[in-house]
């Protein structure tokens, strides 16, 4: 009885190899079928040929005629598109495509290094100068200038890193005289004082460096960061200048163009503002990287204070102008949800690799 | 600054949610930081910047926000202090001490009421006794500062406000004995300092349980004074915090007026009636002009009349003169500022507090007009992007190091000079800014190590130091594997002549022709060392790091590290990309020729090249020497070992011909190859293979 059953499934075998055939589309397809039917060990047609042995007598013959009219069917069909598909199909010196290539090592860029990169091209196109300057500087340019004399309360805020031994300086300023280098700058606003001392307005200017402060190395701090301070003087700037201003930086930059001011505290500046964006990640909603409250805080600003402008000889009743300043690793961090700071320091290439070039 | 919002209430009748204020006050200048519930009542504990002494108070918070939602402040809740001058009371230094209103109690020392308690704690200030609570109690209210003498242990009942004696000491109220400068100012008696003016009291006069006669103070000390002094003592208290922003030169009179109400009121003593105000330097009122124009002129908005004179008269300004509707004078305000606003002291101050009061959220976003074409970018920014570009297509990953680093890392790379030295690390990790980058490298190259990467390739731009002043310039470390490893073989270290290739490629980058010469470095190892040369200056060094430096920072000694560093200012101070012109094309083709040749040994690469190069044009004959060129050698083979003899290395050259003028001949190039062979055999003894 039972091999009754086999013998109308051979014979049904054979619609099913014509049926696989016809969906036989590439050579592995091919090779994979030809194994699956007349592979020596685990081909189906071998499998057949094992019931023989244990066939009953009298069904003997008529099993072994099924089986070896589905094998010369198979056989023919298999070699019938051999051709096609078979190993001489495939050139003599062709290639493994798959194993990997011999690349030549590319490095990667550096995260912060992009977004340098980046704020500089927005705003070369939007008509500014990039400068770079001196990280060590004198008490003069890095507060003075800028309106924090001596016991001003703002000094606090900057945790100042001193030299032991001051520095000859270069070159000093027009305006000032040879002043010892003493101090880490602690913003590149010392670069605004060092332009204007030398250029007479208009300005238009974005300085990006890093900058020191004594702060200990956590989660959101590094003793050293980068910034990129922009600054902007002629006659009739405003501060709504600065919000239009802003607000194509951070579309260029985050893909969010809706700023919000609010009003804050520098002593370089007049009226000052720290500026939120809106919310990139829920376009204001709440989320966890907004902390709820839809917006996201990427800088200080501010009109730069009349003091500042005596300072390096300009007449803040024939000029005004604003100025911002903005930390580029927390760019970074936004820009790519980078969590730990510290990361930007380590240098590891598990990291860095994540980068382009 | 807490703020209970009931106190707040007491104040300005908000209806607004303590949320909603935050929200609103975020928009106005006073930020809230946190909130907190305590019981019915909630402490908003409000953002203050370093210029508005007058908001760390409770009624100077309410003035802010009265104003944001145009609703009246409530008036002082006192009535005025009446003083008979019978309180002894000197002033020794009014420049440091511009009033003080002292005014005498008896007093029955105990707790004070829990409500005041209550207040206290929710701003944090920790309740002692009901006239110390009382003290603090109007601090926190209006923003002055108070103090409370035992009278009784005043030495003649005196009050003097003084400098202190040199090495005069006092233990103050923290327990402290502390040993005082004559720039100090001191309350003192008649005989020792009693307080250190506007910082802290004296525990000699502090309030007891057995105190029954109190001398309370309500004082102006001067903000750069407290400033200095709070520094040198390493002290900050509430008081010390409000004064050294600039404290109200009218509040004392008021301020005891409220601590003598608040005593009577909660049972804690009677006012004496013997009150002294001694006002040495009187409060000259501010008088400031507001430009109409200068508003809409700085802010790019306009701001109506109405609107300008509502915020500055809620915030406490008189407007003592508006602009005359008829007039055709530039319109203008003059208008006098409130006592409390020390921060006041320009139109744009003016401008400040109109602006953020009308609301930034009413600016329009405009744009500056280019007036002229901007001035060229600092040349370095093109300059450094060379070098990144070359670096980063020669496989290396680019690292950003802090620029301060152990000094001794930075011992090796001194190279004679100095260290500079940061006087106030953070720690000793951090103790001297870096004079090479390849230390910060180093650190990154172990990094990642300990991270399971050991083939490595880094490099930094950036700024050396030096006593001499900042130099820019790129670093670079190679490590491990001289390529990735492929599944076809071939793995090799990297090695010297790697790190050579990438000097060579950094200088081709910069259109410099580089030459090498053998340097002494004390973090190379001997020998495999070289200095990039150009123009006759070295400006750049690199070979194999020492292993015991790698070995100090975590590397282990036996893997080869390969640095080099460059000086990237004068690398393109040497560049000839400014003054390039483009050959023409060679119009008649070249001819290669190989030759092998046996020599010592010692001989070095570049004096056969030497020898080649000048037997091939001979310069005495200007005809040949423009019919043929040898126009480049490359040295193809280098073998020593089997067949080879001892001493002797197998050089094997490929030398490139050619003519600016013809095809050249197969003779004439056998000629100039005869010359070669000869001139190597004479000159160096080769031997042709
Ligand atoms: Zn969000």
């Amino acid at each position: 009885m039972s091999e009754q059953n086999e013998i109308s499934r051979i014979e049904a075998a054979r619609e099913k190899f014509r049926a696989a055939l016809a969906e036989v589309r590439t050579s592995s397809e091919f090779q994979e079928l030809r194994n699956s039917w007349l592979g020596r060990k685990s081909g189906r047609i071998a499998e057949y040929t094992s019931l023989l042995k244990t066939a009953a007598p009298e069904l003997k013959k008529e099993l072994g005629r099924a089986i070896n009219e589905l094998r010369s069917i198979v056989e023919t069909a298999i070699a019938e598109r051999e051709k096609e598909f078979g190993a001489s199909a495939r050139p003599k010196n062709a290639v493994d495509i798959t194993l990997p290539g011999r690349a030549p090592q590319l490095g990667h860029r550096h995260p912060l290094s992009l977004v340098r990169d980046e704020v500089m091209e927005i705003f070369t196109r939007l008509g500014y100068q990039v400068l770079e300057g001196p990280e060590i500087e004198d008490d003069y340019h890095n507060f003075e200038a800028l309106n924090m004399p001596g016991d001003h309360p703002a000094r606090d805020m900057h945790d100042t890193l001193y030299l032991e031994t001051p520095i000859a300086p270069a070159k000093a300023g027009a305006l000032q005289p040879s002043r010892p280098l003493t101090l880490l700058r602690t913003h590149t606003s010392a670069m605004q004082i060092r332009h204007m001392e030398n250029n007479p307005p208009p300005v238009r200017l974005v300085a990006i460096g890093p900058v020191y402060r004594k702060d200990d190395l956590d989660l959101t701090h590094t003793p050293m960061f980068h910034q990129v301070e922009g600054l902007v003087v002629g006659t009739g700037i405003t501060l709504a200048d600065l919000k239009g201003t802003v607000s194509a930086m951070a579309r260029e930059l985050f893909g969010s163009a809706e700023v919000r001011f609010r009003p804050s505290f520098f002593p370089y500046t007049e009226p000052s503002a720290e500026v939120d964006i809106r919310c990139f990640k829920c376009a204001g909603a709440g989320c966890a990287l907004c902390k709820k409250s839809g917006w996201i805080e990427i800088l200080g600003s501010g009109m730069v204070h009349p003091a500042v402008f005596e300072a390096v000889g300009y007449n803040p009743d024939e000029v005004t102008g604003f100025a911002f300043g903005m930390g580029v690793e927390r760019v970074a961090q936004l820009k790519w949800g980078v969590g730990d700071i510290r990361l930007f320091y380590e240098n590891d290439l598990r990291f860095l690799e994540q980068f382009g070039i | 600054m807490k703020a209970p919002l009931s106190w707040i209430r007491e104040f300005v009748d908000v209806e607004a949610s303590a949320e909603e204020i935050g929200a609103m006050m975020g928009l106005r200048g006073l930020p809230l930081e946190s909130l907190e519930p305590h019981g019915d009542d909630v402490v908003m504990d409000f953002e203050v910047t370093a210029n508005r002494p007058d908001c760390m108070s409770i009624r100077g918070i309410a003035r802010e926000i009265a104003t944001a939602y145009q609703l009246p402040l409530a008036t002082a809740k006192a009535v005025a202090l009446q003083t008979n001058g019978k309180l002894p009371i000197t002033i020794e230094e009014p420049e440091l001490c511009t009033r003080y209103v002292g005014a005498v109690a008896t007093v029955t020392v105990g707790p004070s009421p829990k409500w005041m308690q209550d207040r206290l704690t929710m701003c944090g200030v920790r309740p002692i006794s009901n006239i110390v609570d009382i003290t603090n109690y109007v601090m926190l209210e209006l923003g002055q500062p108070m103090h409370a003498f035992d009278l009784d242990k005043m030495r003649q009942g005196k009050i003097i406000v003084r400098r202190a004696k040199r090495g005069e000491t006092m233990t103050t109220l923290d327990g402290k004995k502390r040993t005082l400068t004559e720039d100090m100012l001191v309350i003192a008696d008649a005989g020792k300092a009693e307080d250190i003016g506007g910082v802290m009291g004296g525990a000699a006069s502090e309030i007891t349980s057995a105190t029954t006669r109190v001398a309370f103070e309500a004082a102006n000390f001067t903000s750069s004074h407290i400033r200095s002094t709070s520094k040198k003592l390493g002290l900050k208290t509430e008081a010390s915090s409000r004064f050294e922003r600039g404290a109200d030169r009218t509040a004392p009179p008021v301020a005891m007026a409220r601590a003598i109400q608040l005593l009577e009121e909660i049972g804690a003593g009677t006012f004496t009636g013997d009150a002294t105000d001694i006002y040495p330097r009187p409060y000259q009122p501010k008088t400031m002009r507001l430009d109409r124009a200068r508003i809409t002129g700085l802010l790019g908005m306009e701001v109506p009349d109405n609107e300008v004179e509502k915020i500055l008269k809620s915030l406490g300004f008189e407007i003592a003169q508006a602009p005359s509707p008829t007039s055709q004078a530039p319109a203008a305000w003059e208008i006098v500022a409130p006592p409390w606003r020390v921060d006041m002291h320009r139109m744009v101050d003016l401008i400040e507090e109109v602006g953020r009061h009308y609301g930034y959220e009413h600016l329009p976003a405009t744009f500056p007009g280019v007036e002229q074409a901007p001035p060229p970018s600092d040349p370095r920014i093109a300059r450094d992007r060379r070098a990144r570009t070359a670096l980063l297509a020669m496989g290396f990953s680019e690292s950003i190091t802090l620029a301060f680093i152990e000094a001794k890392a930075a011992e090796p790379f001194l190279n004679g000079n100095a260290p500079v030295t940061i006087a106030n690390p953070l720690s000793e990790l951090f103790a001297v800014m870096r004079p090479s980058l390849l230390p910060g490298i180093i650190d990154a190259l172990s990094h990642n190590r300990r991270h399971g990467r050991a083939d490595v390739r880094l490099f930094e731009i950036g700024t050396r130091f030096s006593p001499n002043g900042e130099t820019r310039g790129a670093g670079f470390a190679w490590t491990g594997l001289a390529s990735l490893d492929h599944w076809s073989g071939a793995r090799r270290p990297a090695d010297f002549f790697d790190v050579k290739g990438v000097i060579e490629q950094l200088a081709a980058a910069y259109q410099v022709t580089p030459s090498f010469a053998d340097v002494s470095a004390l973090y190379l190892v001997a020998g495999r060392a070289a200095s990039l040369v150009v123009n006759g200056q070295a400006i750049g060094t690199f070979g194999q790091l020492v292993p015991e430096i790698a070995e100090a920072r975590q590397w282990p000694r036996v893997d080869e590290v390969y640095v080099g560093e460059i000086d990237l200012d004068a690398l393109s101070a040497a560049s000839r990309a400014e003054t390039l012109r483009a050959a023409a094309l060679p119009r008649y083709p070249s001819v290669v020729r190989d030759v092998s040749i046996l020599v010592n040994d010692s001989l070095s690469a570049e004096t056969v090249r030497g020898t080649i190069r000048s037997a091939a044009q001979p310069s005495r004959d200007a005809s040949a020497r423009q019919a043929l060129e040898l126009i480049d050698i490359r040295e193809f083979d280098r073998y020593q070992g089997k067949g080879i003899p001892d001493g002797k290395v197998s050089l094997s050259f490929r030398l490139t011909f050619q003519s600016p003028e013809r095809t050249l001949t197969d003779d004439e190039v056998q000629a100039a190859m005869q010359q070669i062979i000869t001139a190597l055999t004479r000159d160096l003894e080769a031997v042709q293979r």
